[in-house]
């Protein structure tokens, strides 16, 4: 590796740091409004598919803010009092919320639903619980839910524990570096076609044409939090992580379909299920852990799973470290990488990566790869196999990775969902980054 | 140092050489040990003793449902030891379905070779291929098949995914270009890795479980309890057939109103499920479904769904099934926990596997069946009594 290529790193290393600072560590919590009062609202307002098509839809919204898809993503901790005022404000028919998973929920104001009790127009019911448990949870409208439900009333509900922030449950082994949530639904636009101009539906013929991530249709999972071309779908869905992190997945089922959630790049530890940890008894840890690279959320479900990855045991250096090392075993081929800095006769040592798997440190690139006329690159693809790396494309190839981070598809793994009303690609998908840490 | 680098000039010398092939946009086999281009190891070679590699095409074809209906698809062939200039006549209008099957082994360097033949049906089209190994543990996002991320082969030209294999289990691969219509479309297979237990020496005891040559497990369990006689991967998919019509005809695919009418079970629907390995009625789907063991043998069930539409419950009537594993992982927690369970039915959505073990043990001779529950799925389109169904003979 010469000099120039350390720098071109070093100022990559920069970038990165500084792409963290903006963009990693805000994408690493999520967002949400914190309680443990919530004034929350029902209202009608558009979202948009990821072709860029129009939708009614019902959300809630924080207070006066517009109505959002999904509502506002709750969050409170352990054992707080939780107040949750909901006022009506123009959803034709009496809306309401039901927290799954939560005891002891009283509701007053309103007027009695068939679940819960309810709000017409102009009118405010409120709930009360306490959050004993915490955990990943869903509340969504209890009344009519059918349609309700459908139109976009429902949310996410994270309870931390007294532990800490960095921990999903009271269990050591639940801590996590990074956090994303995955909150599953789907759309199907005939019934908000036939609520926008007033005419019958049947939610008995379910068809739904979008899926979403956080309320988004893939590509615009990708985009930021809170990007202003959005304003009622302000939860993005683009989990980043560096190799060795922890990352928390929050994964809901929220609409009315189970959906294969698929990872590329590794399997997930499921610690957890509705809220509740896979633990045999109190006392005995995340004990009935299973290990898994896909996971069938179904509707109302919710499940946590923790996602590692260091790249170990790949058989070569992901990190590109092609220098020999001045110990047995070497059988590395030489190439232009191979230096010898100090002049004593043998090539220096490569410092070792965080987390690097150090068997595979300095092993060669195993494959010629094709040259760049029998290719087709991605747009995530930054031109080089090892991670942090770059290469030359050709023009208006990749560009969307300029870290140099390694990029997986993760998304449903029933194929159909990855459409946005007929259109290939999109719907219910979003990329893992594996970032390149910081050079030494 | 210097001795060392000697010994590796003929390797030098041979990748210098290989630096001038991919030039011509050629069929090119990467395999050590194999000296003629047709992924068969000729000497093996020492810096890679335990090797495997796997020479696959991609392109089209066509396949009969058990109905007898031509279904038009795209698939992957096995092109293994045909030679490199035969290699795109071989793979042309050879897709099979499912996908060649994918047996390696623990500790295996695996070099799969993909070689993309094109569309002869389609001339319209200039679609690249991949190979997506699916569950693939650390993977690599160069080797990934996930061409946003990644590259993709094109046409008349090819690619070498190598994969170092560490971890058993039950896996699959498909095709992730254009992953809706290329997986709709039929390139989806069996993909699964022997454990470095079955390899353990006579005699071994595996806490109270004595092995013995030529036992076989489906993971390195230590005690046993992935231990099968017979093993058979059992895949479920489903064809949409207007789908497969509209691509035949060159129209505007139908993603959003995308329904299997064919539900099938290793690429054939009941009751074709039951014709033999390479059956000649069937020359592009020559996996069978058949399942045979005699009373007394456990039966190590390969469970994976690559629907693209539909989550899929599996039934096994009259025996029962005791679910081992899942994704490629013994269903055992972090602290040895015992998860496995039995059952009579067992749910999966797209792109998850499970293994399954039946044992025999006094269980009656004779033939049982396994079919899906989603009863809708138990036709072959407009045909009823076909679908996601098989016999289990017991002799």
């Amino acid at each position: 590796m010469n000099n120039t290529s350390y720098k071109t790193r070093a100022l990559l290393v920069f970038l990165t740091a500084g792409l963290c600072l903006i963009s990693g560590n805000a994408g690493a919590e999520i967002p949400g409004i914190t309680g443990p009062t919530f004034n929350l609202s029902a209202r009608a307002d558009c979202i948009y598919g990821g072709d860029g098509l129009g939708i009614l839809i019902w959300g809630y919204a924080d207070g006066d803010n517009r109505g959002q898809y999904p509502g506002p993503t709750l969050l409170v901790a352990e054992d707080q009092t939780v107040v949750i005022n909901l006022t009506n404000i123009d959803i034709p028919e009496p809306v309401s919320i039901v927290f799954p998973g939560q005891v002891g929920v009283q509701a007053t104001g309103g007027a009695a639903g068939v679940i819960t009790r309810e709000a017409s127009i102009g009118e405010t019911v409120t709930y009360t619980f306490t959050a004993s448990e915490p955990g990943t949870y869903l509340y969504n409208s209890g009344s009519h839910a059918d349609l309700q439900v459908e139109m976009g009333l429902f949310g996410a509900m994270i309870i931390r524990p007294a532990m800490g922030q960095q921990y999903a449950y009271n269990d050591a082994q639940s801590y996590f570096d990074v956090e994303y949530l995955f909150l599953m639904s789907e759309l199907d636009l005939r019934i908000h076609d036939a609520i926008a101009f007033g005419q019958p539906y049947d939610t008995s013929t379910f068809f739904p044409v979008y899926w979403f991530l956080n309320g988004r249709n893939a590509p615009d999972t990708m985009e930021e939090n809170f990007v202003p071309w959005l304003p009622t779908q302000p939860y993005n869905c683009m989990p980043m992580m560096m190799p060795g992190q922890k990352l928390l997945c929050r994964f809901i089922g929220a609409g009315r379909q189970s959906h294969p959630f698929h990872t590329h790049g590794n399997h997930f530890a499921i610690i957890a299920r509705d809220g509740r940890l896979m633990s045999s008894a109190p006392g005995s840890g995340i004990d009935l852990m299973e290990k898994a690279f896909s996971v069938g959320t179904a509707p109302g479900q919710t499940y946590d799973a923790i996602f590692e990855w260091t790249g170990e045991k790949l058989g070569w250096d992901m990190y590109g470290h092609q220098q020999d090392r001045d110990e047995a075993p070497t059988g590395n081929f030489p190439g232009p990488e191979d230096i010898d800095h100090d002049g004593d006769g043998v090539f220096d040592e490569v410092m070792m990566e965080m987390h690097e798997y150090e068997p595979d440190h300095g092993k060669p690139f195993p494959v010629d790869l094709p040259q760049n006329q029998d290719l087709t690159f991605g747009e995530m693809y930054n031109g080089s196999p090892f991670l942090g790396g770059e290469g030359l494309l050709p023009p208006g190839q990749g560009g969307f990775n300029p870290m140099g981070a390694f990029v997986y598809m993760w998304h449903s793994h029933t194929e159909k969902e990855l459409t946005n009303n007929d259109i290939f690609p999109g719907g219910l998908m979003t990329h893992l980054m594996i970032m390149p840490h910081m050079m030494p | 140092m210097k001795v060392q680098r000697y010994k590796n000039a003929h390797l030098i010398l041979l990748s210098v050489l290989m630096m001038t092939w991919p030039v011509m946009a050629a069929v090119h086999v990467q395999c050590p040990g194999d000296i003629d281009g047709d992924a068969v190891i000729d000497v093996p070679d020492p810096f890679h003793p335990s090797n495997a590699c796997l020479h696959l095409g991609a392109g089209d074809g066509f396949s009969i449902m058990a109905d007898g209906t031509e279904m038009y698809t795209f698939g992957f062939s096995n092109l293994t030891g045909v030679p490199p200039e035969m290699a795109m006549h071989h793979g042309m209008m050879a897709a099979q379905i499912p996908a060649p099957t994918i047996e390696v082994e623990e500790g295996d360097e695996f070099y799969l070779s993909l070689t993309n033949v094109g569309m002869m049906m389609r001339p319209d089209l200039f679609d690249p291929h991949t190979v997506h190994f699916h569950g693939f543990p650390q993977a690599a996002s160069i080797f990934d098949g996930m061409p946003g991320a990644s590259i993709a082969i094109n046409m008349g030209a090819s690619l070498t995914y190598y994969y170092n294999i560490v971890e058993p289990g039950t896996y699959i691969y498909h095709c992730h270009v254009e992953a809706t219509e290329h997986m709709q479309m039929g390139m989806l297979g069996n993909l699964y890795v022997n454990p470095a237990q079955n390899n353990l020496p006579d005699g071994t005891d595996l806490n109270g479980f004595i092995h013995h040559t030529g036992y076989t497990y489906a993971y390195n369990d230590g005690d046993g309890t992935s231990y099968y006689d017979v093993g058979y991967p059992l895949q479920f998919s489903g064809f949409d057939r207007i789908f497969h019509e509209k691509h035949l005809a060159v129209q505007p695919l139908p993603f959003a109103e995308m329904a299997d009418t064919y539900s099938m079970i290793n690429g054939r629907g009941y009751p074709d499920t039951l014709l033999p390995a390479d059956d000649p009625s069937r020359p592009y789907q020559p996996v069978t479904s058949l399942i045979e063991a005699t009373v007394g043998q456990k039966i190590l069930l390969r469970l994976s769904n690559l629907s693209t539409t539909d989550f899929f419950t599996i039934r096994v009537l009259g025996l029962p099934m005791r679910v081992i594993g899942k994704d490629a992982k013994l269903l055992r927690g972090p602290t040895g926990a015992d998860l496995t369970y039995n059952t009579s039915s067992i749910t999966m959505g797209g792109g998850e596997t499970n293994d399954v073990i039946i044992d025999t043990t006094g269980a009656a001779a004779g033939t049982y069946f396994l079919y899906t529950t989603n009863l809708n799925f138990l036709s072959n389109d407009a045909e009823d009594y076909g679908g996601i169904m098989t016999e289990i003979r017991l002799n």
